[in-house]
């Protein structure tokens, strides 16, 4: 049995995702309002899109995270040639205005297939995943907000309540430390409320079977943490979630990836956001921490190291350039693997046993966390 | 040991031909069917165009036994309208390989009229068969012949030979062959149906050997003016033709017989019958100006023989040795050889010396090729350093080899005259192209006259697109002389030309229905082989082609951009239909509203700006 006080806390969180539901389709409907009106008044609608081209994505150091700029592009239903990409485009926000308000999910493939059922008609499915970053970008909410959710899945284990909101788990709950394999981050877990958690830290991990490892050795136990398997670079849901923790659990976030260039440039897409992402603002953890694989543990830790690609080196020169990577640790990493010429994984502390990892090297690095 | 003598034998046109049939296209019963087809219904043509009659051919193959499998002996008859052949020179004519009259240096279907003796060939090795001629010069008797080949002795055989009754002029050949028609149909069907676009004054029929019926009539009543035949151009000359023209133009010794003194006689006026060698010469001096050129070597010849009529009887005149100023002569009367000193310094002499030594070099080129005046005349003996009063007959071998090849570095020659080409004309070509392809779009050119070699030529060509047409093009319709050319065409220089063109930039694409006639009429046609079905790639003829090409895909490009925009405007107004309503339909769902709007009007607006294309929105960026 619930406590009164469990009951008007659950009503309070339903009532939360209500609104954020009711925001969402408001806007929609504006938005259909104002085409109607154009249309009904014998005018071609026409709305304004942020540009997405590489000129206009600028790096806010406020925000610590990359935004589009003030450049917008008028899609008019007038031009012949914008005509059907701005038709797909409503269609879009009329299908994302269905899912909403029967809160069913959809993921890019689904949406591709399903415009087929309205004459709608796209060339492949990038084309459709495009329009649907265009509708991010005229309305400033990630798809996820219209219901629609990346297929690739991440895993997240730890002491976690959380109440799931879609429809027919309303009210219920859920302990993420109840499945040893972990949870996977789907669109239920990423519209659940966050109840409460033990836990005082998030470890993001880039690889799959050293988000096992961690659970076999308890490290949510042991350092009081939530482990998240971002599987390579984090999706955009484990991101939302990500930020999620961090900002409404007050949980510190450190991102433990490969040592390479790729590694790092993992953990600063979840502290700042991806370029790709750059018309979305809900995605970015600015306080997440890297912790390693640095360059520098290679030679710290006398890591087993293979030697980098021609474009494992390229990749560093062009991450120089971005101005994220233009002073502290991510500088001075890039500059040693670039002198080095070697990585190393996660995996490679298996040279000095099985549970080094966890009892040697996360140990050392949490407490280093703290000074970053 | 023994010695083994090598034999040299002559072997005659008609067997060399026999041994290389295939030279002439008569290399298997399939391609010998086709071939014989051709060189029959050719030969009808030509003789109808060069007397101005409107050909009417009927083409008729039968099987001799239709139920034989393929190949089988067939019995192929070409009829015509045409004037018909003398009947003295009927045996001649198709009983004799190299016999004709085609060499003339003008544009005609055939060359030596050799594939029809190559036919008549043919079919008498493949099925022992003697050809059936039939021929009315009148339109009141007609020859019947039946003629078969002294292959060796390259004579015709008469068969038979008689006369009948006909109220018609033209000629009817006749000839039983080898033939393969379940392989051949096509092209032969392909060929009478080609050759009727290209000479649309034609009506021209086919009887198959399946029974079925191939017509088509002539859909242009003027036939075109027949070409004439020229003297040749000097960039198409070589030694021999040289040679050959020299000969014509020395004037042979002429017989001192009864009938030339009764013409000197006649000519001088001399009524008394025995005048004295002085008064001859004296009655010459003073009518010079009006005697024959004949007449006037005679004269010079008595003049160093100093004999009168009487004597002259009596001799016989062997040789003029012009260097050593001597002539000889046999004299009956004693039976040997005698001669006489000639004067250099006597006015006959000269006449003498222009009969046997020729015309000069200047006289010679104004006077045997086309186009060549004095001024030029002189130009060119200054360049090839021949003195212009150069005598003709006193050229030594390498002289004239000499003369040659300046006459083909000489560039001051005007282009050769191509009177002698008989073009079909931009009218008959774009009503062809009308009529058997009801195309969409039509454009014809026919290019001004160029020459190769010293040959003229003149290209021809026609577009067509759309309509009746099929897909996948461009198929090439080739000609060259009005003979459609079937075979080979993959190397073909029409081909080269077609394939090079970017067609791309005339806006073009894809698997398009459109077509290309193209006709290179000249007094000779490069084929690449003896079976003349493709055309070498002479850069003058591969440059007229390019040209007339590209003035015709620009002029289909206009049209296809004219097309492509009304398709266009048809297109935007489709799109707008189509995808105005479903914008409609959405945000009526989003703005929670029950009606849908009223786009009537900016479906109207739309068709209102059709014209007017609304380029000031495409990409337009403004600043928030």
């Amino acid at each position: 049995m619930k406590t009164n006080k469990e009951k008007t806390k659950i009503k309070e969180r339903s009532k939360k995702a209500d609104a954020k539901q009711k925001n969402i389709l408001e806007m929609l409907k504006s938005h259909g309002a104002k085409i109607y009106d154009e249309l009904d008044n014998g005018q071609f609608p026409k709305f304004s899109i942020p540009s997405r081209s590489v000129s206009n994505i600028v790096y806010d150091k406020k925000l610590r995270q990359y935004i589009l700029g003030s450049n917008a592009a008028i899609r008019s239903s007038r031009n012949s040639s914008q005509l059907r990409s701005f038709t797909q485009l409503m269609w879009l926000a009329f299908f994302a205005n269905r899912l909403t308000k029967e809160k069913k999910s959809s993921t890019l493939r689904d949406v591709y297939y399903s415009s087929q059922a309205f004459a709608i008609e796209f060339e492949d499915q990038s084309e459709s995943d495009n329009i649907i970053v265009d509708l991010e970008a005229v309305t400033s909410k990630p798809r996820e907000d219209f219901h629609i959710f990346p297929e690739e899945r991440s895993s997240i284990f730890g002491d976690l309540n959380i109440e799931y909101t879609i429809p027919g788990y309303e009210g219920k709950t859920m302990n993420l430390s109840n499945h040893p394999d972990g949870y996977s981050i789907g669109p239920s877990l990423t519209t659940a409320e966050l109840v409460d958690t033990s836990a005082e830290i998030v470890i993001a991990i880039e690889k799959g079977g050293l988000f096992t490892r961690f659970v076999e050795e308890q490290v949510d136990k042991k350092f009081k943490s939530i482990i998240i398997n971002t599987g390579g670079q984090a999706p955009r849901s484990t991101r939302t979630l990500l930020k999620r923790l961090h900002e409404e659990m007050n949980l510190p976030v450190i991102v433990l990836t490969d040592g390479d260039v790729y590694g790092e440039h993992i953990a600063m897409v979840i502290k700042s956001g991806s370029a790709n992402a750059a018309h979305l603002r809900e995605l970015t953890v600015p306080d997440a921490k890297w912790v390693g694989v640095w360059a520098t543990d290679i030679e710290k830790y006398k890591l087993p190291t293979i030697p980098m690609t021609e474009s494992d080196i390229k990749r560093c020169y062009d991450l120089k350039k971005d101005p994220r990577y233009e002073d502290g640790i991510w500088k001075k990493e890039l500059d040693v693997f670039l002198r080095l010429k070697r990585k190393a994984e996660l995996e490679a502390f298996s040279k000095y046993g099985l549970t080094n990892i966890t009892e040697k090297y996360l140990p050392q690095k949490l407490e280093l966390a703290k000074s970053l | 040991m023994s010695l083994i003598k090598e034999k040299f034998n002559q072997i005659s046109p008609s067997e060399f031909f026999y041994s290389n049939r295939d030279l002439a296209g008569f290399s298997n019963p399939t391609r010998s069917l086709y071939t014989a087809v051709r060189e029959f219904v050719e030969n009808a043509l030509d003789a109808c165009d060069q007397k101005g009659i409107l050909p009417d051919v009927h083409l008729t193959i039968k099987a001799v036994d239709p139920d034989k499998s393929d190949p089988k002996p067939y019995i192929l008859t070409v009829k015509d309208n045409g004037p018909g052949i003398e009947p003295e020179h009927i045996p001649l004519a198709f009983g004799t390989v190299l016999y004709g009259s085609k060499f003339g240096l003008k544009q005609a279907r055939g060359m030596f009229g050799l594939g029809a003796t190559m036919a008549i060939l043919y079919g008498q090795i493949t099925t022992n068969k003697p050809v059936t001629v039939k021929s009315s010069v009148d339109g009141q008797t007609q020859d019947e012949f039946e003629l078969l080949l002294d292959i060796q002795k390259n004579k015709p055989v008469i068969v038979k030979h008689n006369t009948k009754q006909v109220s018609k002029k033209g000629l009817s050949v006749s000839i039983c062959l080898e033939g393969d028609y379940s392989k051949a149909g096509n092209k032969i069907r392909d060929y009478v149906y080609e050759t009727s676009l290209i000479t649309p004054y034609a009506s021209i029929t086919f009887d198959d050997p399946k029974g079925e019926k191939f017509s088509h009539p002539r859909f242009v009543k003027n036939i075109p003016p027949p070409p004439t035949i020229i003297r040749p151009h000097p960039h198409g000359i070589d030694v021999e033709r040289i040679r050959r023209m020299i000969v014509e133009s020395q004037f042979e010794i002429p017989t001192i017989d009864d009938a030339m003194i009764e013409k000197v006689r006649k000519d001088l006026g001399l009524s008394v019958k025995n005048l004295s060698f002085t008064a001859i010469m004296d009655k010459a001096k003073k009518k010079w100006k009006t005697l024959s050129r004949q007449v006037r070597v005679v004269i010079a010849l008595m003049s160093f023989l100093k004999m009168d009529f009487e004597k002259l009887n009596k001799i016989k005149i062997e040789d003029i040795d012009m260097p050593n100023k001597k002539l000889f002569y046999w004299d009956f009367g004693d039976s040997q050889s005698k001669s006489v000193d000639m004067d250099p310094e006597s006015q006959y002499f000269k006449q003498l010396t222009n009969t046997v030594q020729g015309e000069p070099l200047t006289t010679f080129l104004t006077k045997r090729f086309q186009r060549i005046g004095p001024t030029t005349a002189l130009k060119f003996a200054e360049f090839s350093g021949f003195k212009p009063e150069k005598r003709m007959g006193t050229m030594t071998n390498q002289e004239l080899v000499n003369l040659s090849d300046s006459l083909q570095k000489f560039e001051d020659f005007l282009a050769p005259d191509p009177s002698c080409l008989a073009p079909l004309g931009e009218g008959p070509l774009e009503k062809g192209i009308q009529k058997f392809f009801n195309p969409d779009f039509a454009a014809v050119v026919q290019r001004p006259a160029s020459a190769y070699s010293g040959f003229p030529f003149i290209i021809e060509m026609g577009i067509a697109y759309g309509g009746d047409i099929k897909t996948g093009g461009p198929h090439v319709y080739r000609y060259a002389n009005r003979i459609p050319l079937l075979y080979d065409e993959g190397s073909d220089v029409v081909l080269k030309v077609v394939n090079d063109t970017d067609w791309g930039r005339y806006k073009i694409k894809g698997d398009p229905p459109f077509i290309i006639v193209s006709h290179i009429c000249s007094t000779r046609i490069p084929y690449k082989t003896a079976g003349k079905e493709n055309v070498a790639d002479r850069p003058e003829i591969e440059r007229e082609l390019r040209l007339g090409l590209q003035y015709l895909s620009r002029k289909l490009a206009a049209y296809m951009s004219k097309r492509g925009q009304a398709d266009m405007a048809k297109k935007r107004a489709n799109l707008y239909a189509k995808y105005i309503p479903l914008i409609a339909e959405f945000c009526t769902e989003l703005a929670g509203k029950k009606k849908e709007p009223d786009y009537k009007k900016v479906l109207e607006i739309e068709n209102m700006d059709e014209v007017k294309k609304p380029v000031e929105e495409e990409n337009k960026v403004e600043n928030k």
